[in-house]
Parts: structure tokens; sequence; C-alpha cells
């Protein structure tokens, strides 16, 4: 490439070692161009990274983080030793791990149905209304959800009532809090989940299925064998970013969807931080929360990502 | 493929398909159906339940309330100027960092791009990006609603795999003919680039729109509040009365009191009004983009 570049530059690439300077010289524009990225992702990126020393520390904000007295492991400990803190990871585990369960596969299934859907405009009036979800906010949906759900008149309520039964406060209730978490995030998501499968799916060449059919192949074996051994790179990219994920049970929504009612299955760790760190104002405990979580997700995708590198072609560096 | 007859089972199959699709589509849709009807319909009389698709007591009260309402109108201001001001920054300045980064040949640039990489894998958390806040002094000012959400790396990839794709030929001879590096990109790189940039635009827009976070936990004067901020004050406030009892319809003028001072209208129905008003920019927007970010712009990021 370069040197296909370099034969019509007015002022030649200079290849040479030596010549770096020359050819930072070259380029200064396109670095004047990413000096404003620099400067605010070491200000909104990596000073906070630097801010993390404070699980560490006795954080007093007159001190800064500098001066503040350091505590080592304490507040790591403290956490460790909270039970408290075990019902957050498992709640946090358990509704990542649904919504994997769950939620992964959903988008693949819509897509495979889109893409039977021959006639072109039907298809995209069915695609259009299935991105709908994905572009309102989890505040919206949560209100939807309430207003539904409500036992004040509710949709549900309302016609359970009319069917001569009793009114329930579903949004109130520990055991429904998982299947109307992972069935909203189904909803709001699918959608938007089955583009990235449905443009893999235009990718594949049409003489494929039309060879498989003078082999007399039928609609199964034409998905297992055609369509689903094509999607398997994507499949692999998304599960490596869901697998890695799976500390994130998705802040928005939980928070949002979360009562008092609910708290023993609806607290996760994202939620723990910021009730502990904002709310409460015990910064340290809370950050070495946070830093316990951004840690294990690290590990979590670099071991992730080297593991599929290794067992398939799929990784994402 | 048109010609081919289809055999029975495909044809139940078929419609079969069709029927699942068709029924999903109705769940996506219906509950901004429930509120449309809802939002058009005396609060009072929509308490008697009933109210499916249409309404049965029509009003404009609701929505002529809200919009007389300076609490809601200020909200909307400040998320109107706000999606405005930091869609036009963002995808101005991310389109400089994509652009930089698909220069070939440039020194470095494993480095670069490994230094913007790395933030999407680690992040300081919560707190530490709280006292940053406090620290640089936009808690509570416009400046916080703007500045940290003017870049996501993510949307620079999407970009930069979108200018990789441009013929370097054209920006070749443009610089042959002495153009500065700065006119290469906007007289050649943006023009032939407003798909990807309108498809980012998008995604940052309704991002910023969508907000509830920074306005709830960042800022606390009233007059600051975006409008997604606002809404879930309204909804946090209801659930808790639903909660404590002392919500429903025994008490709508103690609801309306510490809500907005409104007669005439049940805060219910303006929580419905409001989730219809804040929902219709997005409804107005995404559609007629859909054809950008269909095409391949999502699949180009994933092969990077």
């Amino acid at each position: 490439m370069i040197v296909k570049e370099a034969k019509v530059e007015v002022m030649p690439i200079p290849k040479k070692k030596s010549e770096t300077w020359s050819r930072v010289w070259y380029f200064r524009h396109a670095y004047l161009f990413m000096l404003p990225a620099v400067i605010w992702y070491l200000v909104f990126s990596y000073y906070p990274m630097y801010g993390v020393l404070i699980a560490f520390k006795d954080f007093k904000y007159n001190l800064g983080i500098m001066g503040s007295p350091w505590e080592g492991l304490r507040f790591f400990k403290q956490f460790l030793n909270d039970s408290s803190f075990y019902s957050v990871l498992k709640n946090t585990l358990s509704i990542s791990g649904l919504k994997l369960l769950f939620g992964f596969p959903a988008p693949l299934v819509l897509a495979l149905m889109l893409n039977a859907v021959m006639r072109s405009k039907i298809k995209r009036i069915f695609q259009t209304i299935s991105y709908l979800p994905h572009f309102v906010s989890w505040v919206v949906v949560v209100t939807l959800m309430q207003k539904i759900l409500s036992p004040n008149v509710g949709l549900v309520n309302d016609i359970r009532e009319k069917m001569g039964l009793d009114s329930i406060f579903f949004m109130g209730m520990p055991s429904l809090f998982y299947p109307l978490v992972i069935s909203s995030d189904i909803w709001k998501g699918i959608g938007w989940g089955s583009i990235i499968y449905l443009a893999a799916l235009t990718n594949i060449d049409p003489h494929l299925y039309e060879a498989a059919e003078m082999d007399g192949a039928g609609r199964w074996s034409k998905l297992f064998k055609i369509t689903l051994p094509t999607l398997v790179p994507t499949i692999g990219i998304l599960l490596i970013f869901s697998l890695s994920g799976i500390l994130n049970a998705g802040f928005d929504q939980i928070w949002l969807m979360q009562t008092p009612a609910t708290l023993s299955v609806s607290e996760i760790l994202d939620t723990y931080v910021l009730k502990t760190g904002i709310q409460q104002g015990q910064f340290a405990y809370s950050t070495a929360i946070g830093l316990f979580k951004s840690a294990i997700s690290l590990v979590l995708i670099i071991t992730v990502n080297k593991v599929a590198k290794k067992v398939s072609d799929v990784s994402l560096w | 493929m048109g010609t081919r007859r289809m055999s029975a089972a495909d044809k139940i199959y078929s419609t079969l398909n069709y029927t699942v699709l068709f029924l999903f589509c109705l769940t996506a849709l219906y509950p901004f159906i429930y509120f449309l009807a809802l939002s058009f319909n005396d609060g009072y009389d929509a308490m008697k339940g009933g109210i499916y698709f249409y309404p049965r007591v029509f009003t404009l009260e609701n929505y002529s309330k809200a919009f007389n309402n300076p609490q809601v109108l200020n909200a909307f201001w400040i998320s109107v100027s706000r999606t405005l001001i930091v869609t036009l920054c963002s995808v101005m300045l991310t389109s400089l960092l994509a652009y930089g980064l698909s220069r070939k040949g440039l020194p470095g640039r494993k480095y670069i791009v490994f230094f913007f990489f790395f933030t999407t894998l680690f992040s300081g958390g919560l707190i530490p990006t709280f006292i940053l806040y406090r620290q640089i002094h936009i808690i509570d000012t416009y400046w916080v609603l703007v500045l940290p959400v003017l870049y996501d790396f993510f949307n620079a990839i999407v970009m930069k795999t979108f200018f990789d794709g441009i013929p370097p030929s054209l920006s070749e001879s443009a610089r042959i003919d002495g153009a500065s590096e700065l006119s290469v990109f906007a007289r050649i790189i943006l023009p032939l680039s407003m798909p990807v940039l309108a498809t980012i635009a998008l995604f940052v827009g309704v991002g910023v729109w969508n907000d509830w976070f920074t306005g709830q936990f960042f800022i606390s004067k009233e007059n600051l509040q975006p409008a997604a901020t606002f809404l879930n004050k309204m909804i946090s406030e209801a659930s808790f009365q639903t909660m404590t009892g002392s919500g429903g319809g025994s008490s709508i003028q103690n609801m309306s009191q510490s809500q907005m001072e409104l007669r005439g209208v049940t805060p219910e129905a303006l929580r419905m009004t409001f989730v219809i008003i804040i929902t219709t920019p997005i409804l107005c927007v995404y559609p007629f983009l859909q054809r950008f970010f269909v095409k391949g712009v999502l699949v180009g990021s994933l092969k990077e």
C-alpha cells in the first residue's frame, strides 16, 4: 500500500528509520487531528484509571488522591468478608447468565426468520418495527412496563380483573423479577441484535443453496449445513463480547426496575457500587468493588479472546 | 427463486413464519399504541380501565398541559440543545480522530490505536469519574451534559473502517494539486462519508437523548434536568407512592400537588403523554437512516 501511495505523493513518504522524524513531520496534520481525542481520553479515561488508587487509600477530598493515607487492601478485605457482597455477586451472575442463555440466541432466531421472508418490502417493515425498542431509553421501557403491569388499572391487571382474577403487583415480586428482566431485555434488544446476523446472511452465495437442493437437501439440512456454519464467526465474536461482559448485568435496566421489595434478588455489582459510593459516600469501599469488577472483566476478555483464538480463528484482536 | 412452486410444507412454514413475525412486531409496537391511546384519553376516565387501542373520552388536555408546563418545556429544551450540541461536536471530533487513524504509514499508529482501545477494556469506574468531575468543577453545570460524552471509540472504529474503504487515489490526486490535509478531509473524505456520518450522528444523538444517568447523579439543579431524567423522577415518585399504598385512585389530588400542581389532568395521564413526546423524535428519525446503518456499517466494524 505504502509503495503505491509513495509513487504519486508530492512529498514521498520517507521510509528509512533514520527518517522517522521527517515521517512524523509529514503526518503532522494527522497527529493534530487526533490531538483533541488524546487529551480527552487522558482526562476522561486515563485520569479516572489513576483515580482507582483511592481503593487502597482512606480518601479525603481535601487531601486529594495522592495525599490521602494508604490503607492497603483493607477495603478489599472488607467486601470479601461481607456476606451481602456475595449475594450481590450471585445476583449479577444469575442475571447475566440468564441473559446469555435466553437473550443471546433470540436475535439469531429472529434473523433466520426474517431471512426466510422473501418479499423485501414486508421484510423491511418487520425490520424497522423490530429496531424501535432499541432506540428508546430504558426509562421509557420501564415506564411502559410499570404501567402495563401496574396493580392500579394497568393493562394486565385490568384484564385479570375483568376475568375475575386478583390484581397482582408484578414489579414488586422477587420471584417475577428475573423473568421480567430477561423478557424486557429481549424485547428491547432482539431486533437490533439481528442486524449483524442478517448482514452476514446476505453474504451467503445463493448458488450454495441451489446446489444443495439439487443434492436433495431439505430445509433443516440447509439450515444446519450452510446457514449456521456461515454465521459461526459472527456468533463467536458476539459470544466473546457477552462472556467478557458477564459482570455487567445491565445497570440502567436493573436500577430502574428494582424496587425495595425485590432488592434481595435485584441488587447487582453496578447498583451496589453506586449506592455505597455516591449515595452513602463510602468512596474507597465502592471504588474497591468497582476495581475488582473491572480487573476481572479485563482478565476475562483477554482469556476468552486467547482461548477463542486457539480453538478457532475467531478473535477480537 | 420465485418461479419455483411452493410445496405444501413450504406453505405451512411460510405462513407460520409470517404469523410469528407479525405477532412479534405487534409486541414491539403495542406498548406505544397503548400509551398513545391513554395520552389522548381523559385521565379520570382512563382510571376505569378498558382502554386498549384507542381513546374512549378523547382529549388534547394532556398535551396542552404538558406543553404549557415550564418545567416540562425546560427539560425538553435542555435535551434538545444538548443533543444538537453533542451530536455536532462528537461527529466532528470523532471523524477527525478516525481520519487520523486511517492514514496509512502513520508512525506509531499501532501504539495510538492501543492507547484508545485500552479504554474500552478497562475503566476507572464510577467513583474516580465522579471525583474527576468534581475536581474539574463540571458537576451541576451544563458542561457535565456535554464533555463526558464527546467520544466513543467504537464510533471512531466504525468511521475508520468506512474511511479505509475510500480509494486512496482520490485524496492523493488532491494532494498533488496542493490541497492541504484539512481540505482533503473536508472536501473529499467527508462528502463521501455521509452514510457513516449519519449513522454515527444517529447513535450519538439517540444515546444522548436517552441518557437519564448524568442528569440523575451529576446534576441537582432543577433547571438543568434533561427530559429523560425528568421522566425518571416522575416515575420513581409514582412507584414510591404505589409501594407505600398512597398511590392509585384515592390520592390523585395528593399526587398532582406533589408533582406539578395540575388540575383536570392526572399525573398518570401526564406520564403517558410525556413518554409519547419523548419517543416521537426518535421515531421520526431512525427509520430514515435505516438503510445507512443496516448496510454493512456494523459488519465492517466487527471485522476490525
